[in-house]
C-alpha cells in the first residue's frame, strides 16, 4: 500500500476491523451507561470522536517534541492523561461560553469523557504502532467514529429491547455486555476487508 | 453500573431534605439507574409497561377526586380516597411542571389490600419508570401496584 | 541516575505547569464574564458580576423575583421581560413559556445566565419585596395539626402588605436536610400590624418546612422570610364577597376580614369554612367577634363528618354542597378561595353554577 493511502487505510480499519470498543474492548463504562437512547448516544459519540481526534494529534506532538528528545517515553501514560484532562476542561469552558446549543447537546458529556479509557487507548496505540502525525490524526478520528458507530448500534438494539422480557438479574449491564459480545463477533465479519498490523 | 452526570445530579435531588423530608431513595445505596433498571425488568416480566401502570393509577386518582377527601366506591371492588394539601413540588428529574400534593388511597375489597400513592409517584412511574428506592416508606413495589390496582396485562 | 530522575520530574512539572497556566488564563478570560450592567425599567441601573442566572443575580441585589422551585426550572414563576441582551432561548425555558410570552420577550430568569449588558422590565410591586429578619414571638396550637406562628419583624422592622398576600419562609438546614429551602405561607395578620407577620402552618407528612415548624421551631428563634408576594388580595369594588377556605387556608381570609373590619367596609361577606369534625375548627370566637364588628358578615362552618361527641348543630356535609344550599344565585359576587387543588376546582364549579363570573373568582395560584 502506498504511503499516501496509509492514513485512510488506518482510518477505515479503526472504524470496522479493529474497532476500539468491539475489538479492543476499551471505553465500555460510558458505553454501557449512556447507550439506552439513540439521541444521547449520538451526542456522546460525537463528543468522544472530537476529543479523540484532537488529543491523539496533540499527544503525538507532545510525544515527538518533548518526551522523545528527553528520553522520557515511559512517562507517556501520565503526560497523555494530563493533556487529555486539560483539553477537555478547556473545551468545556469554551463551549459553555460561546455556544449554548452545543453545550446542552454535548457539554454535559464532557466530564464523562475524561475518564473514557478509549481516549487514552488511542494515544497509546499510536505510540506502539509508531504512526506518523497524519496517520495518528486519522486513527484518532477513525477510532472515535468506530466508537460512535458501536454506541449507536447498541442504543438502537437496546431501544428495541425495551419491550422484551429479560431474565432476572441480567437487566441493565448484564444484557448490554452480552449484546456487546454479539456485536463484537459480528464485526469480526469485517476482517477480510482491510488488515492492518 | 456507572451513570451519567445528569443522573448523578438527579440522585442528589432525591436525597432527604432537598424536595421532601425523607427523600425518594430510602436506605437504598444503589445508583439511581440500577434501581430503575431492576424495576423495569420486574415490570416487563409481569407483561406490563410502566405506562399502563401509571395510567391505571391516574384513573383511580381522577375518579376519586370528587370525593374531596372521603372514600368513594368505584367499579364495585374498589374504595378510593383522594385528599390533597396546598402547595406543589418540583420533580427531582427536573424539567417543567410542578406536582400537586395529592394522595390517592385505593382499597381493593376483593383481596383486602390497600395502597397509597401521590401525584409525584404517577409522574415518576409514567415518565421515568421510577418506583422509589427500597427502604423508602413511600416505595411502591411494582408487583403490589399491579395486584392491588388490577392493572390489565398489556399487549406490546 | 539522579540526573534522569531530575529531568523526568522537571519535564512533568513543566508540562503540568504549562497546562495549569493555560487553565488559569482560560478561566480568567473565557470563563470569566466580568461585569455586566442590568438596566431595569429604563430607570434603575445595576452593575453586577456576570456569569450567574438572572434570578440569583437579582436576588443578591435585593430584588426578589418569585420562585417556587428554587431555580430548578420547574415552576415557571420567575418570568422576567428581557428587552435586550438575553441571547437565545435555552431548551430548558421553552416548555414553560407560551407563544405570547415569547412574543413579549419573557424569559425564565432562573435558567437565563447574565453574560452581557441587559435591559429588563419588572412590575413595580416586586420592588417592595424585601428580605426580613424576624424572631418567633409565639407559637400556639390552633388544632391537632395546625400551629399559629407569630413572627416579630426585626430588620427591617415593618412590612407593607395587602391583606391576602403571602411570604416565603426560609427553612434552614436541620436534621436530615443539607441546604436551606423556601416555602410559601399566606399571612393571617392584618396589614395594619406592620411589625408582625402571623402564619397558620399545617403539619404535612414528609414536609420539610411543616416538620421543621411543628417539631423544631422554638419561641425566640430567628427566622428569615421574604415578601410580600401574590395577587390574591381583596379587590376594591362593591361586590358581595364569598370566601371559601378550610384548615390553614383561613390565613389569607382572616387577614382580609380583619382589614375590612378596620376600614369599616360595608360590603356583604360570607365565609364558608369546611372541616371534617369539630376538632378541626379553630378561631371560632374570633370569627364571632368579627360578625359583631362588621356590618354584614357571617361565619358559616360546615362539618363533613361530625362525631357524635361533637354535638354539632351547625351545617353538615361537603363544603361545596353547603355553599350550593345556602347561596341562591350570586352574579354580583366576588369569590375568594383558599385550599387544596381538589377543593378549589370543586368550588369553582359550584360558584359558576351560581352565576359568579369566572373573572371574579380569585385563588392563590402558588398552592
Amino acid at each position: 500500500m502506498s504511503n499516501a493511502l496509509y492514513p485512510f487505510a488506518v482510518f477505515f480499519a479503526a472504524i470496522f476491523t479493529s474497532n476500539i470498543l468491539l475489538t479492543n474492548y476499551l471505553g465500555m463504562c460510558s458505553f454501557l451507561s449512556v447507550s439506552k437512547e439513540l439521541e444521547t448516544s449520538a451526542g456522546l459519540g460525537i463528543a468522544v470522536t472530537f476529543v479523540m481526534a484532537v488529543t491523539t494529534a496533540l499527544n503525538w506532538i507532545v510525544y515527538e517534541l518533548v518526551l522523545i528528545p528527553f528520553n522520557l517515553e515511559y512517562l507517556r501514560f501520565i503526560v497523555f492523561i494530563i493533556v487529555i484532562a486539560a483539553f477537555v476542561q478547556l473545551i468545556e469552558m469554551i463551549i459553555e461560553r460561546y455556544s449554548e446549543g452545543l453545550y446542552f447537546a454535548l457539554g454535559i458529556f464532557l466530564p464523562l469523557i475524561t475518564v473514557n479509557c478509549a481516549i487514552l487507548g488511542a494515544s497509546l496505540f499510536m505510540v506502539i504502532r509508531e504512526y506518523t502525525f497524519m496517520t495518528s490524526f486519522f486513527f484518532g478520528l477513525g477510532s472515535g467514529l468506530g466508537w460512535l458507530l458501536a454506541i449507536m448500534a447498541m442504543a438502537g438494539i437496546r431501544q428495541r429491547l425495551r419491550t422484551a422480557k429479560i431474565p432476572y438479574g441480567l437487566e441493565g449491564a448484564g444484557i448490554a455486555l452480552i449484546i456487546a459480545g454479539f456485536m463484537a463477533m459480528a464485526f469480526m465479519g469485517f476482517n477480510g476487508m482491510i488488515s492492518i498490523s | 453500573m456507572k451513570q451519567t452526570p445528569e443522573f448523578d445530579h438527579i440522585q442528589q435531588q432525591m436525597q432527604p431534605g432537598v424536595i421532601t423530608l425523607e427523600g425518594f431513595l430510602g436506605s437504598d445505596k444503589r445508583n439511581l439507574i440500577d434501581i430503575i433498571v431492576e424495576d423495569e425488568g420486574t415490570v416487563r416480566r409481569h407483561d406490563q409497561t410502566n405506562q399502563a401502570i401509571a395510567e391505571r393509577m391516574q384513573y383511580f386518582r381522577d375518579a376519586g377526586f370528587d370525593g374531596l377527601g372521603e372514600f368513594i366506591t368505584l367499579d364495585e371492588n374498589f374504595d378510593v380516597r383522594v385528599d390533597s394539601v396546598r402547595g406543589k413540588l418540583p420533580s427531582p428529574f427536573g424539567g417543567p411542571g410542578m406536582y400537586e400534593k395529592v394522595n390517592t388511597t385505593v382499597l381493593n375489597k376483593k383481596i383486602n389490600k390497600e395502597i397509597t400513592f401521590t401525584d409525584l409517584h404517577i409522574h415518576f412511574i409514567k415518565d421515568h419508570g421510577f418506583y422509589q428506592g427500597k427502604g423508602s416508606s413511600y416505595r411502591l413495589e411494582p408487583t403490589d401496584l399491579i395486584e392491588i390496582l388490577q392493572v390489565a396485562p398489556t399487549e406490546v | 541516575m539522579l540526573s534522569s530522575l531530575f529531568v523526568s520530574v522537571s519535564v512533568i512539572t513543566l508540562i503540568s505547569l504549562f497546562l495549569a497556566l493555560l487553565m488559569v488564563i482560560a478561566d480568567a478570560t473565557v470563563g470569566n464574564y466580568g461585569m455586566a450592567r442590568i438596566t431595569i425599567n429604563n430607570d434603575k441601573v445595576l452593575d453586577v458580576e456576570a456569569g450567574r442566572p438572572l434570578l440569583s443575580t437579582l436576588k443578591s441585589e435585593e430584588i426578589f423575583i418569585p420562585s417556587a422551585c428554587g431555580g430548578r426550572g420547574s415552576c415557571g414563576l420567575c418570568k422576567v421581560k428581557v428587552v435586550e441582551g438575553g441571547g437565545n432561548y435555552l431548551p430548558t425555558e421553552l416548555p414553560l413559556l407560551e407563544k405570547e410570552d415569547i412574543d413579549n420577550l419573557i424569559r425564565i430568569s432562573c435558567q437565563l445566565k447574565v453574560k452581557n449588558d441587559m435591559s429588563i422590565e419588572i412590575p413595580e410591586e416586586l420592588f417592595s419585596v424585601r428580605q426580613f429578619e424576624t424572631k418567633v414571638e409565639s407559637i400556639r396550637d390552633l388544632t391537632h395539626d395546625i400551629k399559629e406562628v407569630r413572627l416579630k419583624l426585626i430588620d427591617p422592622p415593618s412590612i407593607e402588605m395587602k391583606a391576602g398576600q403571602f411570604i416565603q419562609f426560609e427553612v434552614p438546614e436541620y436534621e436530615l436536610t443539607d441546604e436551606a429551602v423556601y416555602r410559601a405561607y399566606s399571612m393571617a395578620s392584618a396589614p395594619s400590624e406592620t411589625d408582625v407577620v402571623e402564619l397558620q402552618i399545617r403539619l404535612v407528612p414528609n414536609g420539610i418546612c411543616t416538620t421543621y415548624v411543628h417539631e423544631h421551631l422554638k419561641e425566640g428563634q430567628d427566622v428569615s422570610i421574604n415578601g410580600p408576594y401574590g395577587d390574591f388580595f381583596l379587590r376594591d369594588t362593591d361586590r358581595d364577597i364569598i370566601c371559601i377556605a378550610g384548615g390553614s387556608g383561613m390565613a389569607p381570609i382572616k387577614s382580609i376580614l380583619l382589614d375590612m373590619a378596620e376600614k369599616g367596609s360595608k360590603r356583604k361577606a360570607r365565609y364558608f369554612f369546611g372541616a371534617r369534625s369539630a376538632r378541626d375548627l379553630f378561631l371560632v370566637d374570633e370569627m364571632k367577634e368579627l360578625e359583631q364588628k362588621m356590618e354584614d358578615f357571617k361565619f358559616i362552618p360546615a362539618l363533613s363528618e361530625p362525631q357524635p361527641e361533637d354535638n354539632w348543630t351547625g351545617e353538615t356535609g361537603l363544603i361545596t354542597d353547603v355553599v350550593h344550599r345556602l347561596v341562591e344565585s350570586a352574579p354580583d359576587a366576588e369569590a375568594y378561595l383558599c385550599g387544596s387543588p381538589g377543593m378549589i376546582d370543586a368550588c369553582i364549579k359550584v360558584l359558576s353554577d351560581l352565576g359568579v363570573p369566572q373573572e371574579h373568582i380569585y385563588y392563590d395560584k402558588f398552592a
